[in-house]
């Protein structure tokens, strides 16, 4: 009886074992056919590349507008996408990025995007096992010959992003615009620099816009920010993006600005809405994103990412691909210009007119140069000085921007 | 005393069956979402073992399942419902953690260090679930599913607290260890340590259970806790150990996940595999034997799946939906039969 | 009309229950079936009511061939079955357990003809009372009139006197013989002989799956005997010995046991020295025997072996002091299901290493499997054995040198051959000094047996007699709480 069990352990795990040898012989050959093909330059339709998104590829917000323009270069070049979506170690993990990188690349990517912040250590390992495939990690800066984390070695990673600290600043104006309680509320996901950077750009806004639109005194505007822990929200891990923007709600906020990936700040402020309060809400990232609750909607900050990809994926049929580092602002003739403006900002219903007039004066300001909110004096929430009068900020002192400002409340850093 | 375990004792052809007709649900279901099943279970096959690096991948996924599963299959002969698995996991995976981010010995010294850890770490939240039952007289169903809740809160707070990254306050993990602290691979990903490791934990399951008086006791304790104690089994003893074995199992399991696949500590660190490795185990029917191959199957599933979005256009969870529809249609069949078989034998009992 | 069963076999896995059975049964007979538990009884009553079917064997009623797959095929064919408990819904009315299974039978109607039939034997129903009321008699006696109204011919009992009280017995006895007489066939199943003697025409003997034979009553009781266990039967008595030194000792006891309580109980048991415990079930009998094994703790007082204090010290303590504890139910606080015989002597056995020596293991349990007549294999599960043999391997099961074993109920459900078996088992241990304290509802054991009986009445010790000086009488009176001496 025990014999047999033993003899059935044994065949299992032999047969097993045999399986297992024989799809590992398998792979050798494979992997060279794969490698073969990403090698070979290729003209506009026959580019395949690949697009890494860490949420879902409709999610209103971050990871659609990636999305979207993955879908511009398919119109444009008649080129074609791969597209993993929801790639992150909560929904997906037995599949890290890097896993990611190399399947695309052997099923003949020969450019890929990976979209997210969160995707840094799996863009550097993918870059690094596939040195002769272009791609873009966008957010990062390893590209960037002055940035604090430029990788020499890593000749095939670029970095894309948008100013988006225009588009915030718009935001914020808006938003101290329109609140009456003189109330703010910034849902931020994680803490780094880039979320630190775009919530002092929101405060900077509405506190100009409060002060010299509106005359008010700025010590009368709050404007507190709130971390959930992530880009989005993930169930018993993050704080739960709803509770969040309810309670900013509960504690007199009337306008939550959101710098998550996804709309739930907009959700919220609509349902409040219909039950009777007077409050609205900016969503982010996503061109559409006012869709899901269009009345309370002041207007949505968006990236384009469209156009710079589309120089990218070119340079990349070209043969003239390099890794660097591209910080795009907003194209001030139109800053809407689907073509031309990595950045944009669209208004939305809930703006009141003369809110409107006052947005477009402010916006003329910003494209005319006449406003530059970067400039000093201006501390560091712990009251050391973050620029001296009359000192206009660098791009690296905006890009690794270390605390948020005098003024705003909220955590810097998680303690 | 002991919660019933569903009874599973079906013949080698009902699993058979079983995947048969799960197999069968699964292809309607994707034809209906608007894709070919044979062009489905191929992408599954091909992107779960379709190259070396995709063969490696799914053995270093393979590999925590298996070592959770063979815990599982200890706590469950115990007649234990060790919900508290994917707890376990996570602390072995931040005791590991503390010793990548923490100790200076060298590889192997790092690496011993970090499996004893985490090994340590699964154990004592094991045992705390356990004590929680013998003493506290917490089902441990429930003890179980707080402990998760403690261990995955535990895991946010270090990786946004303590152990952030520099600067940063981000649920996405923290820094990635120094490479001292990687298991060393063969190619890119597969680590044959891991590997070892799992191998050892499912011929030391099947031989503890197969060949010694402790696995008898256990399973006599699981089958009737009772009988267990007046034969003269000190019933507590074996629950607390069945949860200190499963635990530690577990904990290995998040060491692997940390130092050989993730290579930093994220909060979904445990990647589920402690609930499919409930699944596993009730596939296998409890038997040690069976969970390799059946976790290899569960994780070509998860690995392929990947596959299915990518090419197809299919969401991909529907990987999930055949690992859960494959359990619910094994343990209907095992039902049917074990009904059957209570129908045709009555007992000699005049 | 006339009923045969010819060359039934049925095997559940290495046991054949039944052997190749024939029998025949004529109109207007009260026939009995007698053998002793595990002969294969049951089964053959199964096969023949449908409730399983045979591995081969044909069922002939009237000259016509019978095929049944579930009772109802039996029913329909005229074969009924009244089962040891009857399956009754216990919340469903009177009237709804006869209805039921006949969905389209008129209430009203069907209610009259309970009624009626009922009345034809004495019975009287309360048609509206849940039949959580009923007594296991009335029960027997609803079953029986249902079976008649769905158009039972043939009658089977499946020992219908376990749990009635004499009066039922009295009356469904007068039934069957009213049955017998109006031409049905009446097939009475049962391990006592007296029960079939007392009532039957005529008898099929079986032994170990088979038909030993036919016998006309009324017959010796000794040939009946003989056929029954294939060797002359003596019941072993008590042979008075000399009590030892103390073997466990009580000072002071109190104990609360839910609706127990014993109180400044002293007591002690000395080496080869057997003491009955008697009562009404839950008089407190449980709680001294679990008391003495350490399973329950008391409030005040002591417990000691040998010399050694075990008050508090837990049922392990009690054990490596050698009391040993065998409670009533074999198979919920005795043996484990779905654990082998081999893995079961394993289990009570010392332990030798960490590693199991299956071969060794199997080897000794085939010998214990001998040594004590269990039937069975090395790989049967607890559950598939029958509960004589059940509780063989209970006592298989304890270490030779028990110093005081702590039984209830050692010999219920027993036949006859497995209760004396039991007893020699015990008295051999007796013998050899232990030490033995019993509880049991069956007065001839507890006189037979004991050198002393403590009788339990409203959860307190009653009396302590001498069992020598005295009689069942008198034991009955004091069972019912009434000192009569």
């Amino acid at each position: 009886m025990r014999g047999r069990a033993l003899l059935r352990l044994v065949v299992v795990l032999s047969v097993f074992a045999l399986v297992a040898a024989a799809c590992g012989d398998d792979d050798a050959t494979t992997t060279t056919g794969a490698a073969a093909t990403t090698t070979t330059a290729a003209a506009g339709e026959d580019l395949v590349f690949g697009m890494i998104l860490v949420g879902p590829q409709n999610d209103h917000g971050w990871s659609q507008a990636h999305y979207e323009a993955g879908q511009y270069l398919e119109q444009q070049l008649g080129a074609t996408m791969i597209v993993l979506d929801r790639v992150n170690p909560a929904d997906r993990p037995e599949t890290p990025v890097e896993q990611v990188i190399d399947d695309m690349v052997a099923q003949g990517a020969q450019l890929v995007f990976a979209t997210s912040d969160d995707m840094k250590d799996g863009a550097l390992l993918g870059a690094e096992r596939n040195p002769e495939v272009p791609m873009i990690w966008s957010s990062g800066d390893n590209a960037w010959v002055d940035g604090k984390d430029y990788r020499a070695d890593l000749a095939n990673l670029g970095n894309v992003m948008g100013r988006m600290e225009y588009g915030k600043m718009i935001a914020g104006c808006a938003a101290a615009l329109t609140t009456e309680t003189g109330k703010i509320g910034y849902l931020g996901p994680l803490i780094n620099d880039e979320t630190r950077r775009l919530a002092n750009s929101v405060f900077l806004g509405a506190r100009y816009c409060w002060e010299n639109y509106l005359g008010n005194d700025p010590a009368d505007l709050e404007f507190s920010v709130n971390w959930i822990g992530f880009w989005f929200n993930i169930p018993g891990v993050t704080l739960d993006p709803t509770v969040v923007a309810n309670d900013f709600f509960d504690s007199g906020v009337d306008v939550i600005i959101s710098g998550i990936d996804t709309t739930e700040g907009l959700v919220v402020a609509g349902q409040r809405a219909a039950g009777g309060e007077t409050v609205w809400a900016v969503p982010y990232d996503f061109e559409g994103a006012c869709e899901e609750a269009p009345e309370v909607c002041l207007g949505v900050p968006y990236f384009n990412w469209g156009p710079r990809y589309l120089e990218v994926a070119q340079s990349v049929i070209d043969g003239t691909f390099t890794a660097d580092f591209q910080w795009l602002g907003p194209d001030w003739d139109d800053i809407n210009n689907p073509e031309t403006s990595s950045v944009g900002w669209l208004n939305g219903d809930g703006l009141g007119a003369d809110a409107a007039t006052d947005l477009e004066t402010f916006i003329a300001g910003l494209a005319d140069g006449s406003i530059n909110l970067y400039v000093g004096p201006l501390n560091y929430q712990d009251g050391s000085v973050f620029l001296a009068d009359g000192e206009v900020a660098t791009d690296f002192q905006i890009w690794y921007t270390e605390q948020l400002l005098e003024g705003m409340i909220g955590a810097s850093s998680a303690g | 005393m002991t919660h019933r375990r569903p009874v599973l004792h079906f013949r080698a052809g009902s699993r058979l069956i079983a995947v048969a007709l799960a197999l069968g649900f699964t292809s309607l279901l994707v034809a209906v979402a608007g894709a070919s099943p044979i062009e489905t279970f191929r992408l599954l096959w091909d992107g779960s073992l379709g190259t070396g690096d995709k063969f490696a991948n799914t053995v270093m996924t393979w590999v925590p399942l298996v070592l959770a599963s063979a815990g599982l299959v200890i706590t469950f002969s115990a007649g234990l419902w060790n919900i508290g698995v994917e707890g376990q996991i996570v602390m072995g995976a931040i005791a590991a953690s503390w010793v990548a981010r923490e100790v200076d010995l060298g590889t192997a010294g790092i690496i011993t260090l970090a499996i004893l850890a985490g090994l340590a770490g699964g154990l004592l939240w094991g045992l705390l679930a356990g004590a929680l039952r013998v003493y506290g007289r917490v089902n441990e169903i429930f003890g179980g599913l707080g402990l998760d809740f403690v261990a995955t809160g535990l895991v946010v707070y270090l990786v946004i607290g303590p152990w952030k990254r520099a600067g940063i306050a981000s649920t996405s993990g923290t820094d990635p260890f120094p490479r001292e602290a990687w298991l060393p691979t063969i190619g890119n990903k597969l680590a044959p340590i891991a590997v070892i490791l799992a191998v050892l934990a499912v011929v030391g399951v099947y031989a503890l259970m197969r060949g010694t008086y402790f696995g008898l006791r256990l399973k006599a304790v699981g089958a009737n806790a009772t009988s267990a104690f007046i034969i003269g089994i000190r019933t507590h003893r074996y629950l607390l150990a069945a949860m200190a074995i499963g635990g530690a199992l577990a904990g290995v399991a998040g060491t692997v996940q940390v130092i050989g696949f993730q290579h930093k500590l994220v909060p979904a660190i445990s990647g589920g595999y402690g609930f499919l490795g409930i699944l596993v185990v009730l596939l296998a029917a409890y038997r040690a034997a069976f969970i390799a191959p059946i976790a290899f199957f569960f994780v070509m599933i998860s690995v392929g799946s990947s596959q299915l979005s990518l090419r197809l256009g299919l969401d991909s969870s529907i990987g999930g939906v055949i690992q859960g529809t494959l359990v619910l249609v094994a343990v209907l069949v095992g039902g049917w039969q074990a009904q059957r078989a209570r129908h045709g034998a009555v007992a000699v009992e005049d | 009309m006339s009923l045969e069963l010819r060359d039934i076999r049925k095997r559940f896995g290495a046991v054949r229950a039944n052997d190749g059975v024939s029998l025949q049964v004529e109109e207007g007979a009260l026939h009995g079936l007698l053998g002793e538990n595990g002969a294969g009884k049951s089964t053959l009553m199964k096969v023949l009511s449908g409730f399983i079917e045979a591995d081969a064997g044909q069922v002939i009623l009237n000259g016509r061939h019978l095929e049944m797959s579930s009772p109802r095929d039996a029913i329909t064919a005229g074969i009924g079955m009244l089962h040891q408990d009857p399956l009754v819904f216990l919340p469903f009315s009177v009237l709804d357990n006869f209805v039921l299974g006949s969905p389209n039978a008129n209430r009203v109607e069907a209610g009259a003809e309970l009624r009626r039939i009922g009345a034809g034997f004495g019975f009287s129903f309360d048609l509206t009372a849940p039949a959580r009321s009923l007594t296991v008699g009335e029960r027997q006696q609803l079953e029986i009139v249902r079976l008649l109204w769905l158009g039972a011919k043939v009658l089977i009992l499946d020992e219908p006197t376990t749990g009635i009280s004499a009066t039922q017995q009295a009356l469904l006895f007068e039934t069957l013989r009213t049955l017998a007489a109006q031409g049905m066939i009446v097939i009475f199943v049962s391990h006592k002989l007296e029960e079939v003697e007392a009532l039957c025409d005529r008898v099929t003997v079986m032994r170990r799956g088979k038909a030993v034979g036919d016998v006309e009553l009324p017959a010796p009781m000794d040939q009946l005997v003989e056929m029954m266990f294939g060797r002359p039967l003596e019941v072993t008595g008590r042979k008075p010995g000399g009590p030892g030194e103390i073997a466990l000792e009580l000072t002071d006891v109190c104990v609360d046991d839910r609706l127990v309580s014993l109180e400044d109980l002293s007591m002690s048991v000395r080496h080869g020295e057997i003491i009955g415990l008697a009562g009404l079930e839950g008089s407190g009998q449980r709680t001294l025997l679990r008391t003495c094994a350490g399973l329950i703790e008391p409030k005040s007082g002591s417990v000691r072996a040998a010399g050694v204090d075990l008050t508090s010290r837990g049922y392990h303590h009690h054990l490596s002091s050698r009391i040993h504890y065998l409670p009533a139910g074999r198979l919920e606080e005795g043996l484990i299901r779905g654990v082998t015989i081999t893995e079961h002597f394993l289990l009570a056995g010392e332990q030798t290493g960490p590693i199991i020596d299956w071969a060794e293991a199997r080897r000794r349990a085939d010998e214990m499997l001998r040594e004590h007549s269990i039937v069975g294999t090395t790989e049967s599960t607890a559950e598939s054995l029958s509960g004589g043999n059940q509780q063989r391997l209970l006592l298989a099961l304890m270490p030779d040198d028990v110093a005081v074993l702590l039984m209830e109920h050692p010999t219920r459900g027993l036949d006859l051959a497995s209760a004396d078996w039991v007893w020699n088992r015990l008295l051999a241990r007796v013998a050899g000094e232990t030490a033995i304290v019993f509880s049991s509802a069956d007065l001839d054991e507890l006189l037979r047996y004991s050198d002393r009986i403590v009788v339990f009445f409203g959860g307190r010790v009653f009396k302590v007699l001498d069992a020598r000086s005295t009689d069942s009488e008198r034991l009955a009176h004091l069972i019912g709480g009434r000192d009569v001496a």
